[in-house]
């Protein structure tokens, strides 16, 4: 069963075609990877399967609704992270749930379940505005979580984080994928893509340039190589498509010349240049 | 509309303008106002020992009332030629000629004439008080057609200074509510609105149950809450002012919900702080200049006090603080209800334009 099924869909403002006719599925409990650069066309996207922008042109169902017509009902259905960390900086964080929670009719029994889950629980109490910015993220996702969506939408989770807070936003959304929730994940770090995602699609100028499996985009689109560092320090590099690859590597092999072999293949990062010509970061 | 989902949105901002030190000062600026006019201006609502000099061969109802107050001394003079001079004389804050035919020609709706005569050796607050009370006097006597009161100065030193020629009292209420209203509605509101959309807030709400009907509906609700909170408070400060309290109260949501939707409206427009605080005390100031009657005044700033809404809030207030109910008075609440509804539809226009 589809999560979400998105055809044809494009939005234009004035005379700029932010996403243009783009068309794809996602299947309920997956997570699914939309990786573009900056002003590619992923938040307008975002927006549109969201109910907050009405698209110029196409249609998209989300958890069984019409994102036009029928957003009363997709509301409850969905949780938002948005890319700008958008709480209410007087308000703690168990009122910012608090109100999240009045809005969407939820028990505030949920309020600290929610809170725990993300580990707040201790600073519940506390105003917003002194939240570091990795516990502004977990609070963000917290509040997304509160009513138990199907679908959630997560803009850019770990950017600006650091390492280890990244990392416990990585291991909440797998957790969250483990319960069956579909996620819809927008990032600019490949590895994260490479290491959460089951498909990912590639956006570029408003088009989805690219849509398979990590892995499938990297055997693709990448090098089938080894890379050998010898003991003199040097390195050499054996494409695997040659035909005389295997004799090379036994040869090396029996010559004792090699301190360290690896696997060349490419990366999501170099199959995104090499497929849109343009860097993640730009 | 989901009144649950209004009523989490108001509460939340009712809660957060609090916290928020700037809309603090802002909403508290009218009850500010309030009080220094009571500390600096103590007698202005007191009208302890006033003489008042009349002729009234016709014996009105208008004499009659005056009569009735204790805190009013009236000398009767024999003539209207007379009556002048027996003001000055007698110190009197002023004097009145009443046509022998007045009580007739007020129940004809003949609009008669009225002479009234202002002491210019007496303080200003006391002729202001003096003017209040006559044209609510007047006011409260006519049905759909008010007499025309002609004011004569007495006692004016040639050479001296035009009075002051303004009713402070009178001024000073609808002045107070309007800042009142100002504050919260057309400062306050749309700030409440444009942080949503400077903090990204706004998108979160648009992502939950919230529809953006609901949204406008929430805070034109806390503007609502906090202009009727802060406007009891100076209601309660000038009670003895009010006649007829229903309808008093009617204008004064009137007055209030325009200013709200005026508030809704400019949030909808505006994208960041800056923007609202610039354009807030300019909105403020044109919304708030029907209140100071400035008799004189040309026919052209007559027409384009007109123009202002609340000019039409103003009128109805005095009306019902006069406690007239007049086809007039209907009419300038009707006005006032009108440009609410369009000023709220302009508000979700704004709104409904940004997000698409």
């Amino acid at each position: 069963m589809n999560a979400i099924e998105v055809a044809g869909l494009s939005r234009t403002f004035k005379n700029l075609r932010a996403v243009d006719n783009i068309s794809f599925t996602v299947e309920a409990g997956e997570i699914f990877g939309f990786l573009g650069h900056n002003g590619a066309g992923k938040t307008t996207s975002i927006r549109m399967l969201t109910g907050q922008l009405r698209p110029t042109e196409g249609r998209a169902q989300v958890a069984g609704c019409d994102v036009l017509t029928e957003q009363p009902r997709l509301k409850p259905l969905i949780g938002v992270v948005q890319e700008n960390q958008n709480l209410y900086e007087r308000m703690s964080g168990r009122e910012n749930l608090a109100f999240a929670a009045r809005l969407y009719g939820t028990g505030s029994r949920r309020i600290d379940e929610a809170l725990d889950h993300v580990g707040l629980i201790d600073r519940a109490p506390d105003k917003v505005q002194h939240y570091s910015n990795g516990m502004k993220q977990r609070l963000l996702i917290a509040r997304a979580l509160l009513h138990r969506p199907q679908i959630i939408f997560l803009d850019e989770p770990t950017r600006g984080l650091d390492p280890v807070v990244g990392r416990d936003i990585r291991r909440l959304i797998l957790e969250l994928s483990q319960q069956g929730v579909t996620i819809f994940l927008t990032t600019h770090y490949m590895e994260e893509a490479d290491q959460l995602c089951g498909r990912v699609a590639f956006i570029s100028d408003g088009r989805i340039v690219a849509l398979d499996t990590p892995d499938n985009l990297k055997v693709a689109h990448g090098q089938k190589s080894l890379e050998a560092r010898l003991t003199d320090g040097q390195s050499l590099t054996i494409p695997l498509d040659d035909q005389d690859a295997g004799a090379r590597l036994a040869k090396l092999v029996s010559s004792g010349q090699i301190r360290t072999l690896h696997s060349a293949e490419a990366t999501l990062e170099e199959v995104f240049i090499q497929i849109t010509g343009r860097r993640l970061s730009e | 509309m989901n009144w649950g989902v209004v009523a989490a949105i108001a509460r939340k901002d009712i809660v957060d303008a609090v916290r928020n030190r700037y809309l603090l000062v802002a909403l508290m600026t009218p009850l500010f106002v309030a009080l220094l006019f009571r500390v600096l201006l103590p007698g202005l609502n007191s009208l302890s020992s006033m003489t008042i000099v009349v002729h009234d061969p016709g014996a009105s109802q208008l004499v009659s009332k005056l009569a009735a107050s204790p805190q009013i001394k009236l000398i009767k003079a024999g003539s209207v030629e007379g009556l002048a001079n027996e003001v000055e004389k007698s110190n009197a804050v002023g004097g009145l000629a009443i046509p022998a035919s007045f009580d007739a020609d007020v129940a004809a709706g003949k609009q008669p004439e009225l002479t009234a005569y202002l002491n210019n050796k007496e303080n200003n607050i006391k002729q202001a008080a003096f003017k209040q009370l006559l044209e609510q006097q007047v006011l409260g006597l006519v049905k759909p057609v008010p007499a025309r009161l002609l004011w004569i100065d007495v006692a004016k030193e040639p050479g001296a200074p035009a009075p002051a020629g303004f009713n402070l009292n009178q001024m000073l209420f609808p002045l107070l509510l309007l800042i009142t209203f100002g504050m919260s509605g057309a400062l306050v509101v749309p700030l409440l609105l444009v942080e949503e959309k400077e903090k990204h807030t706004l998108d979160f709400l648009l992502t939950s149950p919230a529809s953006l009907t609901e949204i406008v509906a929430g805070k034109a609700l806390t503007g609502v809450v906090y202009s009727l909170l802060i406007a009891a408070v100076i209601l309660a400060l000038h009670h003895k002012l009010v006649g007829n309290w229903p309808l008093t109260l009617l204008t004064l949501l009137s007055g209030l919900l325009f200013v709200v939707a005026i508030g809704l409206f400019m949030g909808s427009l505006f994208q960041n702080t800056m923007q609202v605080n610039t354009w807030a005390s300019l909105v403020v100031m044109v919304l708030m200049a029907p209140s100071f009657p400035m008799p004189g005044m040309s026919v052209a700033l007559e027409t384009a006090s007109r123009l202002i809404p609340t000019y039409y809030f103003v009128e109805a207030l005095k009306l019902s603080l006069a406690g007239t109910v007049s086809a007039q008075l209907w009419k300038n609440l009707t006005v006032v209800l009108g440009c609410t509804l369009l000023a709220l539809f302009a508000a979700t226009w704004g709104l409904r334009r940004q997000q698409n």
